[in-house]
């Protein structure tokens, strides 16, 4: 890029020269920036002519014009153009205003190159390490929630140290991960979720991307589309994010930063509006003693609270009234410390960058948190004239303590404290244990965990080693010609210990679980890259390349049961043990190419390559392919550099492409049948038997994804306001899918190989700066997307695939052909043709709702997200929000179902006094009916609705005020006289509150895993609001 | 000349790029066979199954609604009478993924290595027991079909009328009778029922047969009497050493027994308690719950179909510690899986000696006989649970033998006997309508106040298989607790 534009100093000169004939006014300046420091390489043209220079390393110019009444025109990439009357003058010093819109013009694309954003034939979003670093979130990548159109991020109801589902323009495979690759420094990163809370509960065991430290992070790229991704193949299907860690490079000598943040987390307490007029009971009465109060549990059918004495689950008597909120009572204010000091050195041949940091989090739950160092070595050599060298090594270390768990109920403490009657307090579960060690029982419900029992004598902790290094090596071969290599590990090891200790009320003698995983990745690349101007207009970049990558995954495990002397959580203190390994290694070959065409600048066309081998393809003897060749092209056009437009628009850009990528098997081992000998033999026999519930596919093909693309990028005013549009459609095709089989085959699923998806959607981003003064810039700017997912094919009878149900197990998570993709299927309510709801009437003359067909409630990913974005700086202040919404989708809150049943809901308090009418029809006559529920057996009626999903299957459209910071830099002048250069202080606060919500009672953003099964809320750990405080100093 | 090395180079990296892959993707942990030695003892071990559907099925169901046990905890379904359709399904969820799935397999590898008679007469009868068992609960269920997914491609088998599984199961018994001779299998110490016993597997074959063919009574008196007496002829259980039972150990645990060791609002049934009253078998099944006492006088049995406050109002005692409830002499981890007992086959005996004249046609030997191996039987839980024959003798002067009562009093003994194997004492139960159990009617049952006939099938079938399971439902009946099964006449 550099090298094109001597070529264009040249073409100027060329004409400078040619006007020396006629011209005979010199006009010399210099131009500098809004800091007084010069600004080299700034083109000055003299306007209406192709009369023009640019400016030396100084920032000073010399131009000869022939009109004096003419203007020139000032122009640097990063900088707002200026126009300057010269009115005759001929010494013209000119300043140039720092253009936020335009910074970004540079950015990281595929295989680390940078590119001029004019130059790209498809969409790219790229965020700068400072919006991740002000606001932290201790896993970077939410950060991006709201700030890039067409990525939709859900995160784990789990705390610090939980996982994130990210996925760009819609789920693509109906059985894959979806999730994007993401590269960081160059190298792709393992990804992996190191467990997950499903149907019967567990917990989120973490992902790969959370391990980034925020604040080493210069910027993030999104390539959204198949073109974007193209050069880094198949996994990259689901798009690519690019992280750059930031580097020595750009700095002068020595240098220091140093930062610090604090940040509080408190459980957001009012998204739950629980009724809180009657107590803990059973057809409307009190319990009469203690062994009740432990059979009622969590049932707050009781008499309204009126404060007299009542015995609990502990057989002490307190009034009976609303004791306050027990999320308030039981969580804990979080604290997240995150300090990072980073060491850089720059000089001609060498330039690096050292940091280290700690992230020491409590977590809203009692007893968890995160403790994370990162230590980061960027590091850039020029090792000799035609060889140039970069090596990054990042070294994690993650301790998580006590990983809370999610979904169903036991060891659950969040379930317990969700579902407590309004007079009881949980405070008084404190501590968890009796005097022996057992569990405090509070319910004669083995599985109604007490919540202190789980969160203090529950374990499940974790330790993470991981290791993250890349170099690369360019060698110039000419200067048109060159071969890089490149080449990466990520590497890690997890310990993990987790114990159902002994005296666990529905486990008495307990469990232990040792686990150790092992995860590594090696990739390499080489390439030969070519860059030439053929002729003056026409230049051409091209390289072929060749990758492999290789993973290798082991896992072993230790469980014990049954403790032998109680308090000692140790594995041989068991009475039976069990031990297993799992192993996978997978690898994938290719081969590729890049060819750019451009014409004057203003004309671009790429177009690309690549074939894949999969090993999770290949099986001996098999015939049918394990690779695939896949095309890409992507065409550009600057409409305002080919023709001459007229204000207001400065910029005008059109881009197309179409692309496809193929991907192979995610698992290794899934072309055929093995079998297995499992478990600990059987009075001291081995047993053995079919490995698998999966019916596997011995001819599985690739799949492929093909996408097309056209966007437009318009900017107006000078840049002043601009607008960046895309619209896609996307289609997989020869899905690798789990199809659902009927469980009398034998098997859970079949894996078929024709699924079909598509997905369709625009994105755009609308973005200006209002006010523009020297003290006072407001710039603001809205993000949109709407992407609507389609299931095509899934086998050859188009059967469903379930995904995930909740613990209700009244809806699942379906993927039926013709629907959405992941629908939610769930019992709906039996109705006559006029919609009215079917009951059967009780012995008691109780009406209970029939339970009609399962049917699609819902879709549980929000097809529009929204981000609206502003900044404003005054003087050395810097004031940000962050407004983000998401609409059109649906959530089954499992919460609202229970706290129904429990008489919790709000709702549930109609008819508590005088009884409930109800009408409907008489399922049994088929006659409208109208009757009055008793009180006494509101339970029974209300407990029975309780299983009908669709009740509870609501809207989960939201608007949020997800964050806002307050930031002040320290004046140059006031640093003048000390030794540091830059101070900047900011405050901040996150998900403060919702402009909107839908759904009652819980976060539309809660989930328990981040799988494709979304749209299902289960007693999660409740939302929090944060507020925090950073400080940045650099010397 | 510089670059055709680096073209070289690259066509060195195409020849490469896929060296090795057939071989990586082979699992390395993973074997391509194991010997059928090791499937059949699996076989056995799925075949008693898991805490699951023995918590869900045979205990919160079945167990309940048999009145052997009783629980004011609204979650025990069974006990009053409401629908939990995962519970209901539980022995389908388990029984076809691994029992099935491990006997179908089973055959096709048989058939491939061409295994003696005696080995597929094995997996024959104990197929012929799991399938009876479905079938019995369920009605029509896959059974031609079943399990097949991997073998033949089948993702949506077909259900099978239960007018169609009867006959070939009694056929399969009949065949496998025959193929079986008198050594040891070559299934060895691996079958760890029998230990390849094959006098014993023909025994069972034949007491199946008699169990089978008795649940047949009121469809078909005729087929009932016939294989009643193919079965006698061709020789059944002779004593305790015959039962079929699997022996549990440390790692693989008595199902029943997890679940009672995770739950505990189990208690003894007052119906099955009040019946005890007398027996020598009440102290060893049965202990107090708040102190563990197994003094008769402090064993009381907790009434069905209540919930705490109804208890309050039915019996002014709350608290439900006071009960009686299984006790740990039954209950321990490594405890037996009984699937058919010696008394058990007695009984048959005896009935088939009330109706037919069969079995030397005098019932009260068998009656007798029944009772004391019934008694007898308990020392396989381990020397707490041994009964002196004394005790039995006199239990039995007290409760001779009742002709005019035979049936009743027969099929009674058959339902105590059957204790914890609630499938049995359920499809009994409907065939003989003994015991006499009285309904319960908790507020909200599904059933009318009305014990259920049969449970119901997977919810995810309706999306899953949703042709064959409507096609089931239109030729059975609604899946309902109240829809009974084909032989379960009216």
């Amino acid at each position: 890029m550099f090298k094109k534009n001597h070529y264009y100093l040249m073409f100027f000169a060329i004409f400078f020269i040619q006007g020396l004939v006629a011209q005979d006014v010199t006009i010399t300046g210099t131009v500098t920036d809004d800091l007084g420091s010069p600004l080299p390489g700034v083109n000055v043209v003299e306007k209406g002519t192709t009369n023009g220079t640019s400016t030396d390393f100084d920032g000073n110019y010399a131009i000869d014009v022939a009109n004096l009444n003419g203007s020139l025109v000032f122009s640097s990439l990063g900088f707002s153009s200026k126009e300057v009357a010269i009115n005759g003058q001929t010494i013209i010093n000119v300043g140039l205003v720092e253009d936020a819109e335009q910074l970004g013009e540079v950015v990281v694309t595929a295989l680390g190159i940078r590119k001029e954003t004019k130059a790209l034939g498809y969409s790219l979003t790229e965020v700068g390490g400072e919006e991740l670093s002000t606001v932290k979130q201790t896993n970077a990548i939410n950060s991006l929630q709201g700030k890039v159109a067409g990525v939709n991020i859900t995160q784990n109801a789990t705390g610090a140290a939980g996982s994130s589902r990210v996925v760009i323009r819609g789920a693509s495979s109906l059985s894959g991960d979806n999730m994007p690759l993401y590269i960081v420094d160059g190298i792709p990163i393992g990804n992996e979720n190191n467990g997950s809370a499903g149907l019967w509960g567990g917990s989120d065991g973490g992902d790969g991307i959370s391990s980034i430290n925020p604040d080493d992070i210069a910027s993030v790229s999104v390539l959204k589309g198949g073109a974007a991704s193209a050069l880094y193949g198949s996994r990259a299907a689901g798009g690519v994010i690019i992280v750059t860690t930031k580097s020595g490079q750009g700095q002068e000598g020595f240098g220091v930063e140093l930062s610090s943040s604090v940040t509080f987390d408190e459980v957001d307490t009012s998204l739950q509006d629980f009724q809180r007029e009657y107590g803990q009971g059973t057809r409307g009465r009190k319990p009469v003693n203690q062994s009740e109060a432990l059979d009622l549990g969590l049932s707050s059918w009781g008499a309204r609270l009126d404060g007299t004495p009542v015995v609990q689950w502990d057989g002490v008597e307190r009034p009976y009234s609303y004791v306050g909120s027990n999320l308030k009572h039981f969580y804990r204010t979080g604290t997240t410390f995150i300090n990072t000091v980073a060491l850089t050195s720059g000089s001609e041949k060498l330039s690096y960058r050292f940091s280290a940091s700690d992230l020491a989090n409590k977590d809203v739950m009692p007893n968890a948190g995160l403790d994370r160092k990162t230590f980061s070595l960027n590091s850039s050599a020029i090792l000799g004239e035609k060889i140039t060298s970069q090596v990054n090594v990042k070294y994690i270390n993650e301790d998580v303590q006590n990983r809370p768990r999610l979904s169903d109920a036991p060891g659950n403490g969040n379930f317990t404290v969700a579902n407590l009657s309004p007079n009881v307090d949980v405070r008084f579960m404190n501590p968890g244990t009796n005097p022996d060690g057992t569990e405090r029982q509070y319910s004669n419900n083995t599985f109604s965990q007490n919540p202190y029992f789980a969160a203090y004598s529950f374990r499940n902790e974790d330790t993470k080693n991981r290791l993250i290094a890349s170099t690369t090596l360019r060698y110039d071969i000419t200067d048109w010609l060159y071969l890089s290599g490149r080449a990466g590990i990520d590497h890690s090891t997890i310990k993990r210990t987790s114990v159902e200790p002994f005296g666990t009320a529905y486990k008495p003698l307990g469990g232990i679980n040792e686990e150790e995983r092992r995860y590594t990745q090696i990739d390499a690349d080489v390439i030969l890259g070519f860059e030439k101007d053929i002729t003056e207009k026409f230049a051409t970049s091209a390289f072929v390349g060749a990758n492999s990558n290789h993973i290798k995954q082991e896992q072993l495990n230790l469980g014990g049961n049954s403790f032998i002397v109680p308090g000692l959580e140790d594995i041989a203190n068991t009475e039976t043990q069990s031990r297993s390994r799992g192993y996978s290694e997978r690898k994938i070959g290719s081969l590729y190419g890049s060819v750019e065409l451009s014409y004057d600048r203003w004309a671009y066309v790429t177009f690309t390559g690549r074939n894949d081998w999969f090993s999770t393809l290949s099986f001996p003897g098999k015939t049918t392919p394990n690779d695939d060749f896949y095309p890409s092209v992507n065409a550009s056009v600057i409409i305002s550099d080919a023709l001459d437009l007229a204000e207001p628009v400065s910029f005008l850009k059109l881009r197309g492409g179409y692309s496809e990528v193929a991907g192979g098997a995610q698992d290794a081992y899934a072309l055929a049948l093995t079998y297995e000998i499992f478990g600990q033999g059987f009075l001291g026999q081995p047993t053995g038997r079919v490995n698998g519930g999966t019916v596997p596919n011995s001819n599985l093909v690739p799949f492929s994804k093909t996408e097309a693309e056209i966007g437009l990028d318009a900017r107006f005013f000078n840049n002043r306001l601009s607008l960046d549009f895309a619209y896609y459609n996307n289609e997989t095709t020869k899905d690798i899918v789990d199809v659902s089989t009927s469980i009398f085959s034998g098997y859970g699923g079949a894996k078929a190989n024709i699924g079909r998806v598509e997905n369709k959607g625009v994105e755009f981003l609308l973005s200006g700066s209002p006010i523009k003064t020297d003290n006072f810039t407001w710039t603001t700017s809205i993000n949109g997307a709407y992407n609507q997912g389609k299931v095509l094919a899934t086998n050859d009878s188009n059967a469903d695939v379930n995904l995930d149900e909740p613990r209700t197990r009244n809806v699942r998570i379906t993927h039926i052909v013709g629907e959405a993709y992941g629908t939610i299927v769930g019992v709906s309510y039996d109705r006559d043709e006029n919609g009215t709801i079917k009951y059967t009437i009780n012995g008691d003359g109780v009406p209970i709702a029939v339970e009609g067909e399962r049917k699609i409630l819902g879709e549980g990913v929000p097809p529009w997200t929204f981000g609206f974005n502003n900044s404003f700086r005054y003087k050395n202040f810097n004031l940000n929000f962050l407004i983000d919404g998401k609409f059109g989708g649906q959530i089954f809150s499992g919460t609202n179902t229970i706290v129904y049943g429990n008489g919790l809901h709000k709702e549930t308090l109609e008819g508590r006094e005088n009884g409930l009418s109800v009408s409907g029809i008489d399922a049994d006559t088929g006659q409208p009916f109208t009757t009055t529920v008793a009180p006494e057996f509101l339970q029974t009626y209300y407990g029975e609705i309780n299983d009908i999903a669709e009740e509870f299957v609501e809207d989960s459209d939201y608007i949020k005020f997800r964050q806002v910071s307050l930031g002040y830099t320290l004046p140059k002048k006031t640093l003048e006289n000390i030794f540091l250069t830059n101070v900047n202080i900011s405050v901040i606060a996150s998900n403060l509150f919702y402009l909107k919500r839908s759904v009652d009672n819980i976060d539309p953003e809660s989930a328990y895993n981040v799988g494709n099964s979304q749209g299902l809320e289960y007693f999660g750990v409740p939302s929090t609001r944060s507020f925090g405080l950073n400080v940045n100093v650099k010397f | 000349m510089k670059n055709s090395i680096y073209i070289l180079l690259f066509v060195f990296f195409l020849s490469a790029c896929d060296k090795g892959f057939e071989e990586l993707n082979v699992n390395p942990t993973k074997p391509v066979q194991v010997s059928l030695a090791t499937k059949l003892t699996a076989a056995q071990k799925f075949m008693s199954s898991e805490r699951y559907d023995n918590w869900r099925a045979n205990l919160i169901y079945q167990s309940t609604m048999m009145q052997h046990l009783a629980v004011t905890a609204g979650y025990w379904a069974g006990d009053k009478y409401t629908w939990n359709k995962g519970y209901a399904s539980s022995l389908i969820d388990r029984y076809y993924p691994n029992v099935i799935k491990s006997l179908e397999d089973m055959k096709v590898q048989m058939e491939e290595e061409n295994s003696p008679e005696e080995m597929r007469a094995i997996v024959r009868i104990m197929r012929v027991f799991v399938f009876a068992r479905l079938t019995d609960l369920y009605g029509d269920v896959p059974y031609s079909e079943a399990g097949q997914a991997f073998i033949s491609g089948i993702l949506t088998p077909k259900y099978d009328a239960q007018s169609e599984i009867y006959p070939d199961l009694l056929k399969e018994l009949e065949e496998s009778a025959a193929a079986l001779g008198t050594g040891t299998s070559a299934f060895g110490n691996a079958d760890l029922i029998y230990q390849g016993n094959q006098t014993k597997w023909k025994k069972l074959a034949n007491s199946l047969m008699l169990r089978l063919g008795l649940r047949l009574i009121k469809r078909d008196p005729a087929a009932a009497e016939a294989w009643a007496t193919k079965a006698i002829a061709g020789g059944v259980m002779e004593s305790n050493e015959d039962i079929f039972y699997l022996q549990h150990d440390v790692n693989n645990r008595n199902g029943n027994s997890e679940a009672f060791d995770a739950d505990g609002n189990q208690r003894l049934s007052k119906t099955f308690v009040d019946f005890l009253q007398g027996d020598p078998r009440l102290p060893i099944l049965a202990s107090r719950r708040s102190d563990g006492s197994t003094a008769p006088a402090d064993l009381k049995g907790l009434p069905n179909g209540l919930d705490s406050e109804l208890l309050l109002a039915a019996t002014g005692e709350e608290d439900t510690s006071l009960y009686a409830e299984p006790s740990d002499i039954i209950t321990f981890f490594e405890a037996p899986m009984f699937f058919q007992t010696y008394a058990e086959v007695e009984f048959m005996l005896a009935e088939a000696a009330v109706r037919w004249n069969l079995a030397g046609g005098d019932p009260e030997p068998h009656y007798n006989a029944g009772v004391r191996a019934a008694m007898k039987m308990l020392e396989l839980y381990g020397p707490d649970a041994v009964i002196a024959d004394a005790e039995i003798d006199a239990y039995l002067a007290a409760n001779p033998f009742d002709a005019a009562n035979a049936l009743e009093q027969i099929n009674t003994q058959y339902w105590a006997a059957t204790f914890l194997n609630e499938y049995e004492a359920f499809a009994n139960w409907r065939r003989t309508g003994f015991p006499n159990l009285v309904p319960v009617n908790y507020p909200g049952n599904v059933t009318n106040g009305t014990i259920p006939r049969r449970l119901t099938y997977s919810e995810s079938e309706q999306s899953n298989n949703p042709e064959n399971y409507q096609a089931a439902i239109a030729a059975q009946g609604p899946d309902l607790l109240t829809t009974r099964v084909w032989w379960d006449v009216e």
